[in-house]
């Protein structure tokens, strides 16, 4: 199962070792460089989701891989503008970026972040013997890389805009299969919002003092910016922009001068072969555009396993508390999510219990402050809302506030947890009863 | 003394039951001009695809330009051809329904990129400059052998192959085309190996060699 799990993981890092060692000098050194990284990356994600918090090195590795992101796009737009004949002040950046010191730093920090991502899907709860297996599995995969570049026909090579395109599409295509450390879903949220915010600051601004003739109907189109699927296209198109700027640098690479060469034949031998030889620089990152696609389709039917409990019904003592045993029928500390529905005066209340990863039992309606209660599901270090799909990190799970489950207070004692079955009502008729009545003004 | 352009040791080539070509030594230097001679059925033709790149050996060595032809994959053999050798047949197999522009410039399309500048030229040199856009079916016979011609030398091959190329024309034309591949001969240097059943024709040549039933029989010096 954790094995099966790795897999994109494994295979990503794999590729991004392959890549790297694509026309390379010393090929031992940066095999082990890869290693190394992808090692110190993994470590680095078990250490900090087992000690720090889970959701630091979450945040950690997402910004990394969108540093590595822009750093691409910047990248890509350089090597269009050079291609288009401009001239950039960047010369001592390419000679710096040459050196092997560089491309064994570069390959360093691209395997830790690979190594961090497959670190972070697998969590802190896992024996130590499969971060063994993990870190052997990686042994070979580089190895196996080592010997597939040696096997690739030499004319498979590409720009220096293109290894980076194929890097960080494997970065990314390896990020996506994990809902916490996509890239893309965010994206689109931030192109929703950045639309959304600009629309109301300059047509608000501009246009709202009545004008007799734009007025009805810009407000239809306008519409349309504020729909779901602006996010979308503007996400996608922001996600392969880079790549197609690579592919259209390449495509637009001079070829060379032939006016020196007599003979026709030869002009065009020389000619062809040069044109041969750009289509094959395509190849790769044409092999990073399908990695990118593939991470947008990840990311928009991620294939999680839910666990979705069904609630079990709980009773009051003659007190009018609820005990929940520690380790009874149900074992609290699981770290699985344990619904429960109580009733008490013809109301009904659902919640659950959750170990979050600092060690702390939390307890909270199953049901948030905004949402219409269709209630939590888990999935894989997160809560997801059923109603708006949002997912909320178990780290979080237990503070109020925006899609959150609301917290009850609860006591816990080393039996169990105890807690007031009046106060669970009424918490949630409160919050039922204020969500509800939201949704239909809304409405 | 010239560098051998086609070197022969023992060439043989049968079909089955029939030994077209009998064990055959013949030496070509570099840019000689070599009229193949012989009554028909004698093995002219399995020559020039044997030494073409277009045929297989049975036996004995071949080296053409340098390369041992029977030791070449299927794929050395067509950059072979496509890169040294020019052919021009009898029957001139252009592309009907293509251009004489287009039929050139396909051939230069399977041997590198298409060039049409280049391609215009070759036309002109061979006095078809004003009859570019016309497909085969709408040129004579001896302005069909002149695109055939123009798409042999596009590629400018280092070796020269004519199966009877002036065998359906009539004497002006035959001259014609005759003049034309000597002019370019001139300016291309490329070596010439010509089968004909026309001894006008074949003294053309630099030399002439006889075939009777697969069998080099007799070889003579034409002097010009
Ligand atoms: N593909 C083949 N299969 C069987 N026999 C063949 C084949 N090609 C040629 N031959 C035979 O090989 C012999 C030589 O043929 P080739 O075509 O070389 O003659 P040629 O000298 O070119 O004759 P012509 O002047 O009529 O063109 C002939 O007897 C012919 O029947
Ligand atoms: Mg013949």
């Amino acid at each position: 199962m954790i094995a099966l799990k790795l897999v994109p993981h494994l295979v990503a890092f794999f590729g991004m070792a392959t890549v790297a060692l694509r026309g390379a000098t010393r090929r031992g050194m940066l095999a082990g460089t890869a290693l190394a990284g992808f090692l110190v990356g993994t470590g680095f994600a078990v250490v900090s989701t087992g000690s720090v918090s889970g959701q630091f090195s979450f945040s950690l590795v997402r910004a990394l891989l969108a540093l590595s992101f822009l750093l691409f796009c910047a990248v890509s737009f350089t090597a269009l503008y050079q291609s288009l004949g401009g001239s950039l002040p960047v010369g001592w950046l390419e000679r710096l970026s040459s050196r092997p010191v560089s491309r064994s730093c570069a390959l360093f920090l691209a395997s830790a972040a690979a190594g961090a991502v497959a670190g972070c899907r697998l969590g802190p709860a896992v024996p130590s013997w499969v971060w063994g297996a993990l870190a052997a599995a990686a042994a070979v995969l580089v190895l196996a890389a080592v010997l597939l570049e040696s096997r690739l026909p030499a004319g498979l090579s590409t720009s220096r805009a293109g290894y980076l395109a194929l890097t960080v599409a494997f970065l990314l295509f390896s990020a996506s299969w994990s809902t916490r450390l996509d890239l893309f879903a965010p994206l689109t949220m931030k192109v929703m919002k950045f639309t959304h915010d600009f629309v109301h600051q300059f047509f608000e601004s501009m246009l709202i003092p009545d004008h007799l003739f734009i007025h009805s109907y810009l407000w239809g189109y306008i519409g349309l910016l504020f729909g779901k699927e602006v996010g979308f296209w503007g996400g996608l198109i922001i996600w392969f922009t880079p790549v197609v700027m690579v592919f259209l640098a390449i495509g637009l690479e001079r070829l060379p001068s032939v006016a020196h060469l007599r003979q026709g034949a030869q002009r065009r031998r020389v000619l062809a072969e040069a044109i041969r030889t750009r289509r094959m620089r395509l190849v790769l990152p044409g092999l990073a555009l399908v990695l990118l696609a593939s991470a947008v389709y990840r990311s928009l039917y991620p294939s999680v396993e839910y666990w979705d409990p069904k609630p079990v019904p709980v009773t009051a003592n003659a007190g009018g508390e609820i005990f929940l045993p520690r380790k009874g029928e149900i074992d609290l500390m699981d770290g699985k999510l344990h619904k429960y529905v109580f009733e008490r005066g013809g109301k009904t209340a659902r919640f659950f219990v959750l170990l979050t990863p600092s060690g702390k039992l939390t307890v909270d309606l199953d049901a948030c402050a905004i949402c219409k209660p269709d209630g939590y599901g888990q999935a894989e270090g997160t809560v997801l809302c059923y109603y708006c799909k949002t997912l909320i990190p178990l780290e979080t799970v237990g503070k109020p506030g925006g899609c959150n489950p609301v917290p009850v207070p609860f006591t816990e004692q080393d039996d169990g947890i105890h807690l007031s079955g009046v106060t669970l009502i009424n918490t949630w008729s409160g919050t039922v009863q204020s969500t509800t009545r939201t949704t239909e003004k809304g409405k | 003394m010239a560098v051998a352009t086609i070197e022969t040791s023992g060439l043989t080539r049968s079909y089955g039951e029939i030994c077209a070509l009998k064990p055959i030594d013949l030496s070509v230097p570099e840019g000689e001009w070599l009229s193949v001679m012989g009554h028909s059925g004698s093995g002219k033709s399995t020559l020039m695809n044997l030494v073409g790149g277009l045929d297989r050996p049975t036996a004995g060595a071949l080296v053409v330009g340098g390369q041992d032809l029977s030791t070449l994959t299927e794929d050395g053999l067509a950059r072979f051809r496509r890169e040294y050798v020019g052919i021009i047949f009898q029957q001139h197999h252009l592309v009907p329904y293509l251009s004489a522009l287009e039929n050139v410039m396909l051939s230069q399309y399977f041997h590198s990129v298409p060039d049409e500048a280049e391609a215009r030229h070759a036309l002109e040199r061979v006095g078809l400059g004003h009859r570019l856009k016309n497909r085969p079916g709408e040129l004579s016979g001896g302005e069909q052998q002149r695109v055939c011609i123009a798409r042999a030398i596009i590629n400018s091959p280092k070796l020269l192959l004519g199966d009877e190329p002036t065998g359906n024309l009539d004497h002006k034309s035959t001259l014609m085309v005759m003049e034309l591949l000597k002019e370019l001969r001139a300016e291309e240097r490329f070596t010439v190996v010509m089968v004909t059943h026309n001894e006008e024709v074949a003294a053309w040549g630099d030399r002439t060699i006889y075939l009777t039933d697969g069998v080099l029989v007799r070889e003579e010096r034409t002097r010009s």
